[in-house]
C-alpha cells in the first residue's frame, strides 16, 4: 500500500469521540458496587442451627476449616458443641461447604471488604465474627439444591392386609445394592453415637457396609452389642433422630443397616467366624447373673470374653427376657434370636435354664457362691386395671398374654378384643390378637398424637385393621351369665391443658358412659417388678426406690458385690438401654475384681 | 567489524509478556537469532494435589490452570467425568453450559485486544476493552456468584440454575457489546501503524502447521479450517448455526481478524441461545460427595477455548480420588517449541506481538 | 463409525503383530495396547498413512502396585474425526523409551515434562534439563510414591493461631465415655 494512508490514519481519530461520554466506572469509595444475590463472600454460620457436624471441614480441600470450641455453645445430645471456623489465607470461597451443610446453617454473605492492621488475622469465626452477616446472606443452599442426599433407600414391607394372615416378618431387609446405597449417605459426624445408650461405633460400622465389608463391620457391631440382629429389627433407634441429615431430610436408616450386616452372618456358626472374639485365659473368677435378659446377656457375653467363668439363672424355658416373651414373632422371629443366644452359649456362658431364684435356688446361694451377681430381672408383672369385673374370664394382661403366645400355647380370645393402653405392649397385643381374627380396639384415656408406642407400630397397626379409640377411660367390665367377659364401659375424656406447661391431661366427662362389645380384655397400661426372691438381708444394702433398684453410675447397687441394670434399674426401659447396662456392669465387675485380685496379690 | 551476539532475558515479570515466563533470546543488531523459553515460575502442582482430593474437591482447583478464561477447564473436566461414568446431562444444562463458554470466550477476546495492542503501543484499545469485559463479569457474578473463577460447570450440569431476568441482562449486554465492535474496528484494524506491524510478522505456514502442533485461531489464521466446536462437536453446538472463520496468510494480521470475527459469532451463538433454552433440570445429582467412587477406566475431553483446543485427561482406578488427571492447555505447544522456531529471524520489538498473538498463557502451561 | 474402526483395527493389526485393540467405546474412541519398541513405528504409521495428523495429547500414569508405567498417545484424525489412544507400559525401576520429536515438534515439550514429573527416559532427546521444576534434586515428583503432604510438612511451616483445632468425632465420643476399637479407626471419615 502506499506510504500515506489517509483512511488508516483518520479513521482511528473517531476515537477522540469518547472525550464527550460519561465516564461507566464506579467512583470507589464513595460509592460501592453492591454484589450480585448470589456473590461468594465471607462465610456467616447460624450458631444455633449448627450442630458442628464437620461436615463443611471434611469437604474443604484447602483444609481451611477448623472445628473449634467456642465461648457460650455447649455440647449436647445432638449437637457436637464445636462450630466452624475459617482460615481465609486458606479458603477459595468455593462454597462447596455451603453444598454440603446438612442443616442449612452455613452460607456466604454480600461482605468482601475486610481491614485489619496485623497481617496475621486471616482465622475468621463466621457468625461470631459477624454476628449482623445473617442481613446479607447472599449464597446459600437449600435442601433441593443441597449436595447431601436426603431421602432414604425405601424399606420394603408385607402389605397390610396381607401380613394379618400370618405371623411372618413384616420388614423384609435391604437387600446388598439398597444398603450399599444407603449407608453412602452417611457423614459419619458421630453425632447419633452420644444419644445411643450403648454408645455404638455407628459411623464405623457405616462406612464398614458401605466399602463394602460387611465381615469387619459386623465385628465393629459386636465390639459393645452382643445381641445386634435384636436391636436390628425393633430398637427404639434414638439415634436416628438425632442424625444431621433428620434435620432437613431422612435419617440414616441405622437400624436396618444394623440388620443388614447381621443378616449376612446367616448362622451362629459363621457369626463365631466372623466375629472371632478374643476370649481371655479363665482368670478363676467367677460371676452369677439372675435372668437371662438383654442386660443379663450382655454382662455374661463381656465378662466371659474376659475370662470369667459366668453361669446365667433364667426361670424360663428359654432366655431373651422380655425380648423372648414380649415381643411378637412378626418383629423378631424366634429363630433370629436363637440365632444370637447360641452363639453367645458359644463362648463359654452357661445358662440354666427353668430354674428360678428364690424358688429352685435361693438367692443367698448365689450370693455366697460367685465372686459377684448381677440381676438383670427386669419387670415381668403388670399393673391391674383397678376397675370392677377384672377377675372376669376373659380379662387378662397384656403382658401375660404376649408370654403365652410367644410359648407357643393358644389362648382363648374370642372375636372382639379390646386392648386398654397405649404402649408398645398394648401395640403388639393388639397386632398379635388380629393374627387369630380378632376384631381388635385399642382404648387409650389421652390421644393419638400422646400415645408413647412407637409411631411406626402405631401405622403398622392402623394398616392391619386396629381401631384406637382415644381418650377413653375405662370404669368397668360386664360380664355373662358365666362369668365371660360381655362387654367394657368407658368414660369418655376431654383434654385439658395442663397450668404447669406439661402435658394436657385427661379428664372424665360425666355421663359419657359408653358400652363396647368385646370378648377379652387386655390390660396393658404398665409394668413392675418381682423382687421377693430378695431375702431379708440383702434389702437393708440394696435399696428399691419407686419400684426400681437404685444403683450407682457403675450399676452397682448398696451391696459392693451385687450389680444391676435393665428395666428394673433404668427409666428408659428398652432393650438398648438394658444391653448399655449388662456392658457397664460387666467393666465395673472386672475393674472391681481385677483390684481385689491384685490387692490379694 | 561484525556484531556479536548479546543475549537479552526478557521477563518474568514484564509487561509485555502475557503472564510470568522468561524468553531468552540471541541477538545481533535488532535481529532474533536463538530463543529459548523458560517456564515454571507458575507452577502449582494442582494435577498431583488433585490426587488427594475426590472427585468433586478436585473441581475446584480447575478454574485456577488458566487466568483468563476458567471456563473451558471446567468443561472438559466435567465432561471427562461424564463420559467415564456414563453419566447424562440434561439438555437445558447443555445450553446453560454454551452460553457460560461463550461468554467466557468474549471476556477473553476483550483482554486478548488489551494485550494485542499494549504490545503495540497501542493502549487505549486495553482502556476500553477490559472496561467493556466488566459488564460480562457482571454477568458472571449474578449467575454463579464469582466475577473471575465461577466455578459452576461441575460433573452432572451446572450448579445453580439461571436466575430472573437474566436472559434480558444477557441480550442487553450483547447489544451494548456489538455496537462497540464498530469502535474497536475503527481504532484497531482500519489502523495503519497496526497493519504495517502485524502483517508479514510471525507467519506460520499451512504446510508446517498441524505438524507444530499449532490449534485454535492460530491454526485457523493459517488457512486451516479446524474447530473442536464443528469437528467433534459437545454439548449443543450441533445444533447451533455459527461459522468458524479462517484467514490465509498465517501472520499476526491474520489471526487478529479471525478472532475479531469469531466475536462476532460468539454474539450470534449466545442470542441463539437465549432463544431457544429449553426449561427442565438443569443438574443430574450426583451421591454423596465423600463416598462418589468413578468406575475404572479413562477418558479424554476437549473443548474449544480462545486459545485453541483444551483438553483433560483423567484415569480412575475404581476409588474416590483420581488415579491421575492430566490437563493438555493450548498454549503448551504454542508457548514452547513453536515460539522458540517463530522467534528466530524476527524483530526485537515484536516478540511480545508474537506471544500475544499466539495466546501463550503461562499459567496453562505449567499448571 | 462401525466401519471406519474395523478398518483402522484391520489396518493396525496387519501392519503391528503386538497391537491388541479395545474397541468398547460407543463414541469415536480406539485403543490400542502397544509393546514400547512399536510405539515410533505405530505412531509414523498413524500420521502418514492414516491420516492422524494431529497430536492431541501424551501422558503417563504411574500405577505403583503394578511396578509400571503407562504412556499414553492420544492423535486425531480431522478427516475421519475419530480420537485413536495408543497406550505402552514400560518398567517403572527402569522407564525407557524412544524419542518421537521428529514426527511432532511439539512432542518435545510433552517428553521434557514426562522426564521430570516421572523419569522417563527418551533416548535420543536433546533438550535443556530443567523444564518446570527449579533446582529440584529429589525423586520425579508425580510418582506415586512421593508423598506431597510429607513434603510440605518437612519444608514449610505452619502459620499459628490453628492449634486449637477439634476432631468432631474425639470430642464427642470422650465426652460420652465411648471406646472406640482400633480396627474400627480405618473406617472414620
Amino acid at each position: 500500500m502506499s506510504f500515506f494512508d489517509l483512511e488508516g490514519t483518520l479513521k482511528p481519530l473517531t476515537a477522540l469521540k469518547q472525550f464527550g461520554k460519561k465516564p461507566h466506572t464506579i467512583p470507589f469509595a464513595n460509592l460501592k458496587h453492591e454484589a450480585a444475590d448470589r456473590y461468594r463472600g465471607f462465610h456467616y454460620n447460624d450458631l444455633d442451627e449448627c450442630i458442628g457436624c464437620g461436615n463443611c471441614s471434611t469437604i474443604c480441600q484447602n483444609e481451611a476449616i477448623d472445628m473449634i470450641n467456642l465461648e457460650g455453645v455447649e455440647g449436647t445430645k445432638g449437637d457436637s458443641g464445636l462450630r466452624p471456623r475459617v482460615d481465609n489465607g486458606r479458603c477459595c470461597w468455593c462454597a462447596l461447604c455451603v453444598e454440603v451443610c446438612p442443616t442449612g446453617s452455613l452460607s456466604l454473605t454480600k461482605d468482601y471488604l475486610y481491614v485489619s492492621e496485623d497481617p496475621d488475622s486471616f482465622l475468621w469465626t463466621p457468625g461470631k465474627d459477624n454476628p449482623n452477616g445473617n442481613e446479607h446472606i447472599s449464597f446459600h443452599s437449600t435442601k433441593e439444591v443441597s449436595l447431601n442426599v436426603y431421602d432414604r433407600v425405601p424399606m420394603r414391607e408385607l402389605e397390610g392386609s396381607e401380613r394379618v394372615k400370618s405371623f411372618a416378618e413384616v420388614v423384609l431387609g435391604y437387600n446388598e445394592a439398597e444398603a450399599r446405597a444407603e449407608a453412602s449417605r452417611c457423614l459419619s459426624c458421630g453425632i447419633c453415637t452420644e444419644v445411643c445408650p450403648d454408645h455404638m461405633h455407628i459411623p464405623e460400622y457405616i462406612n464398614a457396609i458401605a466399602a463394602g465389608n460387611d465381615a469387619d463391620s459386623l465385628r465393629i457391631i459386636y465390639d459393645n452389642n452382643p445381641l445386634p440382629e435384636m436391636c436390628g429389627k425393633v430398637c427404639t433407634r434414638r439415634c436416628e433422630d438425632v442424625c444431621a441429615i433428620a434435620h432437613r431430610g431422612d435419617p440414616i436408616a441405622i437400624r436396618w443397616l444394623k440388620r443388614y450386616a447381621t443378616e449376612t452372618a446367616v448362622s451362629s456358626e459363621i457369626t463365631h467366624e466372623i466375629v472371632n472374639p478374643e476370649i481371655r485365659e479363665p482368670n478363676g473368677k467367677t460371676v452369677g447373673i439372675v435372668g437371662a435378659g438383654p442386660s443379663g446377656l450382655t454382662a455374661a457375653y463381656y465378662l466371659a470374653l474376659r475370662g470369667y467363668d459366668v453361669t446365667i439363672y433364667e426361670a424360663n424355658a428359654k432366655a431373651g427376657g422380655a425380648t423372648m416373651y414380649g415381643i411378637p414373632k412378626y418383629r423378631l422371629p424366634i429363630e433370629s434370636l436363637d440365632k444370637q443366644i447360641e452363639y453367645i452359649q458359644s463362648i463359654g456362658v452357661k445358662i440354666k435354664f427353668n430354674t428360678k431364684v428364690g424358688k429352685d435356688i435361693s438367692f443367698k446361694e448365689i450370693y455366697d457362691k460367685f465372686d459377684a451377681v448381677f440381676m438383670g430381672v427386669g419387670f415381668p408383672k403388670a399393673w391391674s386395671l383397678g376397675i370392677d369385673g377384672e377377675d372376669a374370664k376373659g380379662s387378662m394382661k397384656a403382658v401375660d398374654y404376649l408370654y403365652m403366645i410367644n410359648s407357643g400355647e393358644r389362648v382363648e380370645i374370642g372375636d372382639k378384643v379390646v386392648v386398654v393402653g397405649g404402649g408398645n405392649v398394648a401395640i403388639d397385643a393388639a397386632r398379635v390378637s388380629r393374627r387369630f381374627g380378632a376384631d381388635v380396639t385399642i382404648l387409650y384415656r389421652r390421644r393419638v398424637q400422646d400415645m408413647p408406642a412407637d409411631w411406626e407400630e402405631i401405622e403398622g397397626a392402623e394398616d392391619e385393621g386396629v381401631k384406637i379409640i382415644p381418650q377413653g377411660i375405662p370404669v368397668a367390665i360386664h360380664k355373662d351369665d358365666n362369668g365371660r367377659v360381655k362387654s367394657i364401659e368407658y368414660l369418655k375424656a376431654k383434654m385439658v391443658p395442663d397450668d404447669k406447661g406439661g402435658r394436657p391431661r385427661p379428664v372424665a366427662i360425666e355421663g359419657s358412659n359408653t358400652i363396647l362389645e368385646a370378648t377379652s380384655v387386655m390390660a396393658a397400661i404398665g409394668q413392675m417388678g418381682d423382687y421377693s426372691f430378695l431375702e431379708e438381708e440383702f434389702l437393708e444394702r440394696i435399696k428399691i426406690e419407686r419400684g426400681r433398684f437404685v444403683v450407682n453410675e457403675q450399676q452397682q447397687t448398696g451391696d459392693p458385690k451385687v450389680f444391676a441394670g435393665g428395666d428394673a434399674v433404668n427409666r428408659t426401659a428398652d432393650a438398648i438401654s438394658a444391653i448399655a447396662d449388662g456392658f457397664r456392669a460387666c467393666k465395673a465387675i472386672d475393674k472391681m475384681l481385677s483390684v481385689k485380685k491384685e490387692k490379694k496379690d | 567489524m561484525r556484531e556479536k551476539a548479546t543475549t537479552l532475558y526478557i521477563g518474568p515479570q514484564h509487561p509485555g509478556i502475557t503472564g510470568n515466563m522468561m524468553v531468552k533470546v540471541q541477538i545481533e543488531g535488532d535481529t532474533i537469532v536463538k530463543a529459548r523459553t523458560e517456564v515454571g515460575y507458575l507452577h502449582r502442582a494442582f494435577e498431583k494435589l488433585q490426587e488427594r482430593r475426590n472427585w468433586l474437591q478436585s473441581f475446584t482447583l480447575l478454574c485456577r490452570f488458566c487466568v483468563p478464561e476458567p471456563d473451558p477447564v471446567e468443561e472438559s473436566y466435567a465432561r471427562a467425568v461424564e463420559l467415564l461414568e456414563g453419566r447424562e446431562v440434561p439438555e437445558r444444562a447443555k445450553y446453560i453450559r454454551v452460553l457460560v463458554l461463550e461468554l467466557a470466550r468474549m471476556a477473553s477476546y476483550m483482554l486478548w485486544y488489551g494485550g494485542q495492542n499494549g504490545s503495540l503501543g497501542l493502549y487505549t484499545m486495553g482502556q476500553w476493552s477490559v472496561g467493556d469485559r466488566n459488564y460480562i463479569l457482571d454477568l458472571f457474578e449474578e449467575l454463579t456468584g464469582g466475577r473471575i473463577y465461577h466455578m459452576y460447570i461441575w460433573p452432572g450440569g451446572v450448579r445453580r440454575d439461571l436466575p430472573e431476568g437474566f436472559e434480558s441482562k444477557v441480550l442487553k449486554t450483547m447489544d451494548y457489546l456489538e455496537k462497540r465492535l464498530k469502535d474497536y474496528d475503527d481504532l484497531m484494524f482500519s489502523n495503519t501503524i497496526f497493519q504495517k506491524r502485524t502483517q508479514g510478522v510471525g507467519v506460520i505456514p499451512k504446510e508446517k502447521a498441524v505438524e507444530w502442533g499449532v490449534v485454535g485461531p492460530v491454526l485457523r489464521g493459517s488457512g486451516i479450517h479446524s474447530d473442536i466446536r464443528i469437528d467433534d462437536p459437545y454439548e449443543v453446538y450441533d445444533k447451533l448455526d455459527f461459522i468458524v472463520p479462517t484467514e490465509e496468510g498465517g501472520d499476526i494480521w491474520s489471526r487478529a481478524l479471525v478472532r475479531r470475527q469469531e466475536i462476532r459469532q460468539s454474539i450470534r451463538i449466545i442470542r441463539q441461545v437465549i432463544d431457544k433454552m429449553p426449561s427442565g433440570e438443569y443438574y443430574n445429582r450426583i451421591p454423596n460427595p465423600h463416598k462418589w467412587a468413578l468406575p475404572k477406566g479413562d477418558a479424554y475431553a476437549r473443548t474449544e477455548a480462545t486459545r485453541g483446543e483444551v483438553g483433560m485427561y483423567i484415569v480412575s482406578d475404581g476409588s474416590t480420588h483420581p488415579r491421575r488427571t492430566h490437563f493438555r492447555g493450548a498454549a503448551y505447544a504454542h508457548g514452547i517449541t513453536l515460539l522458540e522456531d517463530l522467534l528466530v529471524g524476527e524483530n526485537v520489538a515484536d516478540i511480545s506481538a508474537i506471544m500475544n498473538s499466539l495466546g501463550t498463557c503461562p499459567p496453562e502451561i505449567e499448571r | 463409525m462401525k466401519e471406519l474402526k474395523d478398518n483402522i483395527i484391520n489396518r493396525i493389526k496387519a501392519n503391528f503383530k503386538d497391537a491388541t485393540e479395545k474397541n468398547d467405546y460407543n463414541y469415536n474412541r480406539l485403543d490400542f495396547i502397544v509393546n514400547k519398541e512399536t510405539i515410533p513405528s505405530i505412531l509414523f504409521y498413524l500420521k502418514d498413512e492414516m491420516g492422524f495428523i494431529h497430536l492431541s495429547h501424551i501422558s503417563c500414569v504411574d500405577w505403583l502396585e503394578e511396578g509400571e508405567l503407562e504412556v499414553v498417545f492420544i492423535v486425531w484424525s480431522p478427516k475421519d474425526k475419530i480420537k485413536v489412544f495408543v497406550k505402552t507400559r514400560i518398567d517403572r525401576n527402569n522407564p525407557v523409551l524412544d524419542n518421537i520429536d521428529m514426527i511432532w515438534r511439539q512432542a518435545n515439550t510433552y517428553e521434557r515434562e514426562l522426564k521430570e514429573m516421572f523419569g522417563v527416559q527418551f533416548t535420543g532427546l536433546v533438550a535443556p534439563e530443567e523444564f518446570i521444576l527449579e533446582d529440584w534434586q529429589g525423586p520425579p515428583p508425580f510418582r506415586r510414591d512421593f508423598d506431597t503432604a510429607e513434603y510440605a510438612e518437612k519444608t514449610f511451616w505452619h502459620r499459628p493461631g490453628r492449634e486449637d483445632a477439634k476432631n468432631v468425632r474425639e470430642t464427642i465420643s470422650n465426652r460420652d465415655g465411648e471406646e472406640i476399637p482400633d480396627f474400627a479407626k480405618k473406617y472414620e471419615r
